[in-house]
């Protein structure tokens, strides 16, 4: 069941990605790359790591992608008028590609495959634990790297200075 | 509620980061307070930490610490390293301000990221977990990114910062894509355990999982070390780039990329070694001729020394080859005395360079030897050491990677070496016979030094002539560093 599930779930992410790399479109390449990493998340949930599954959709599908929305849209390059012309054809993949998501995520709640094996599955205890103790380090120089690549990003992004 | 048991935190291990980056921090908030005509100041400050970083690295030699649960290791090795990063960022640092001010960008964010990138370099070095090495080429790239584009007013400058992103984003890909791989094999990102379990698992080459894994990772680090066919970045960076950041950036990460590198195939994989080797083999042998061949016809000097710059990544694969330990020490000797020599040349193209005309084609240096003898021939020493020839440390170096080379059984690919060096001297001395033979067009009489750039030369002319004349200190301390 899980197998096939896995299957089904990984050619959709594959296809999803694809599709996301080579629609002319910014939004639509978009909803594609939601597509994908919404897949991936469940086949996250399906290896017994439903605490990646989550993050996957909080912050991939969620806070990144909204991000990428938001600059499409600040810096006007939707281009809505094109987009609305063909809508069923445009759509019908995307919606194809949920709907089977869907599908999954439906089947799984249905046969209550919590996760394969719940002796293997991390929560998110365990999973604090082994970030703060083992790679404690590894934070502190991901914080500091994003403190930098802020002060790059406001030295480059500054007004042009013509002295 | 449960707690979590913090492990004991062994500070000694990376104290000459924590320094640094704290260093890097006060400067971001001093910066904030300085006039723009004394950011020159800012440098000085950088310098200071750099100077104590290096007082406190010096006690800790001989002794190898390992902390944060075996994530970060403090050994001869990364000691070495990190000496080589911490000089190079000092003289990258004394040529910077006079630049920065004469093209009219003279902006002190450039101290911190210097310094920030320093510490990436550092912990790459010191890196002996998958992740840790990551994170360092990750702070190191993103520093990296902002200097190579940091004359915004300047086109070419934009244009290098933007090139080196997007190729340096993609390049990471692959080196992360290999971790993960290497993951998938071994269970483990722990550089020692990835060995042990290769050995007790008896997991070899038939593990398609490993091998890509392996290749993957070369290639991620074959690009940020410069070496062909994933160099095609360099010259239009280094050329783009300001000058004094093309100096640092040629030489620190490099050497960083190569730390690890040699980290990662020497420790974590030495049971891929006939593996590995024929694949650094062929990246030797085609980096070199590449690097080479290509720098013969190019006119503007920082093309042609970037050119150059791969050629020097080919004779470091060479030793890296042999992976034996005179190969090993022969990379170590040969990364500081590179620091020295070719900071020291391209201190001297921003002296020659005016504002927004960076004089930097080779015939623009027509009689600079008559004009200015001291500076002359300082030029010469740097490019008589790049060419390897006798009495400059270039040549030590060179000799030593050959000869491991030799010792392993790789008589022609140290052959190839010799006559790719051979072929190197064309291009040198062609900057030399302008420079004394060819009738002056210019009285060069922009060019002035400060203490800056005299203590910068001081230095690079030192460290390029002791270690060639007097190498047998230096080759200790390199084999006392080596891996093995």
């Amino acid at each position: 069941m899980e197998a096939y599930l896995f299957y089904i779930l990984a050619v959709v992410t594959v296809i999803g990605t694809v599709m996301a790399i080579t629609e002319q479109h910014p939004v639509h390449a978009i909803v594609y790359l939601v597509t994908s990493f919404f897949s991936l998340a469940m086949i996250f949930f399906l290896l017994s790591a439903p605490l990646i599954a989550m993050f996957e959709v909080i912050i991939y599908a969620g806070a990144v992608m909204v991000l990428f929305m938001f600059v499409i849209m600040m810096l006007d390059l939707g281009r809505p008028s094109e987009a609305s012309r063909p809508f069923l054809r445009r759509w019908a993949l995307p919606m194809l590609l949920g709907g089977i998501i869907l599908v999954s995520i439906v089947t799984v709640a249905v046969n209550h495959i919590s996760s394969p094996d719940t002796s293997r599955m991390i929560s998110i205890n365990d999973f604090s634990v082994v970030l703060f103790r083992k790679y404690g380090v590894a934070i502190e120089i991901i914080s500091m790297q994003l403190l930098f690549a802020v002060v790059g990003a406001l030295y480059l992004g500054r007004k042009r200075d013509d002295r | 509620m449960d707690t979590i048991a913090i492990p004991a935190i062994n500070l000694a291990v990376i104290a000459p980061e924590v320094v640094l980056s704290v260093v890097a921090m006060a400067l971001l908030l001093i910066n904030v307070f300085v006039k723009s005509e004394q950011k020159g100041y800012l440098g000085y400050l950088s310098i200071a930490g750099i100077l104590g970083t290096l007082l406190m690295l010096i006690p800790a030699w001989g002794s190898s610490v390992e902390g944060f649960s075996g994530t970060i290791i403090q050994d001869n090795f990364a000691i070495f390293f990190k000496v080589i990063f911490l000089i190079s960022a000092a003289m990258s640092i004394l040529i910077t301000d006079k630049y920065l001010e004469r093209e009219g960008c003279n902006q002190g964010e450039i101290y911190p990221l210097i310094l920030f990138a320093t510490v990436g370099m550092m912990l790459m070095a010191s890196g002996t977990d998958l992740m840790t090495i990551f994170l360092g080429l990750e702070v190191l790239s993103v520093s990296l990114y902002v200097l190579a584009g940091f004359n915004r007013n300047n086109i070419k400058s934009n244009e290098a910062g933007l090139k080196y992103f997007l190729l340096g984003a993609f390049s990471t890909g692959f080196l992360l894509y290999g971790m993960a791989l290497t993951y998938g094999a071994t269970g483990t990102t722990k550089i020692a355990k990835i060995a042990s379990y290769i050995a007790m698992n008896g997991v070899s080459s038939s593990n398609l999982m490993l091998v890509a894994g392996m290749i993957l990772m070369s290639t991620g680090f074959a690009f940020k070390v410069a070496a062909a066919p994933f160099h095609m970045w360099t010259p239009d960076v280094y050329e783009g780039a300001p000058t004094p950041m093309t100096a640092f950036m040629s030489v620190g990460p490099k050497a960083a990329g190569f730390a690890a590198f040699a980290r990662v195939l020497l420790v974590a994989l030495p049971a891929l070694k006939p593996e590995w080797s024929s694949l650094l083999w062929v990246l030797a042998v085609l980096t070199m001729t590449v690097g080479n061949i290509t720098a013969l016809y190019q006119q503007n000097i920082k093309r042609m020394l970037a050119y150059s710059s791969i050629a020097h990544a080919g004779y470091i694969l060479v030793g890296f080859t042999a992976g034996n330990a005179v190969g090993t020490a022969g990379i170590l000797f040969y990364m500081l005395s590179y620091a020295f020599m070719n900071i020291g040349a391209f201190a001297i193209i921003i002296l020659v360079g005016k504002k927004g005309e960076e004089n930097s084609n080779v015939s623009d240096y027509a009689g600079f030897g008559y004009r200015h003898p001291v500076l002359g021939i300082a030029f010469c020493i740097f490019l008589f050491s790049l060419a390897g020839i006798p009495p400059a440390a270039g040549f030590i170096g060179k000799f030593y990677l050959f000869s491991g080379a030799i010792q392993a059984g790789y008589i022609w690919l140290a052959v190839i070496g010799v006559l790719n060096s051979a072929a190197s001297v064309y291009y040198y001395l062609r900057v030399m016979v302008f420079m004394y033979f060819k009738e002056p067009t210019e009285d060069f009489e922009w060019v002035k030094l400060t203490p800056a750039f005299v203590l910068c030369l001081l230095i690079a002319v030192i460290g390029v002539l002791v270690p060639g004349v007097l190498p047998g200190l230096f080759l200790e301390l390199a084999q006392k560093a080596v891996l093995m």
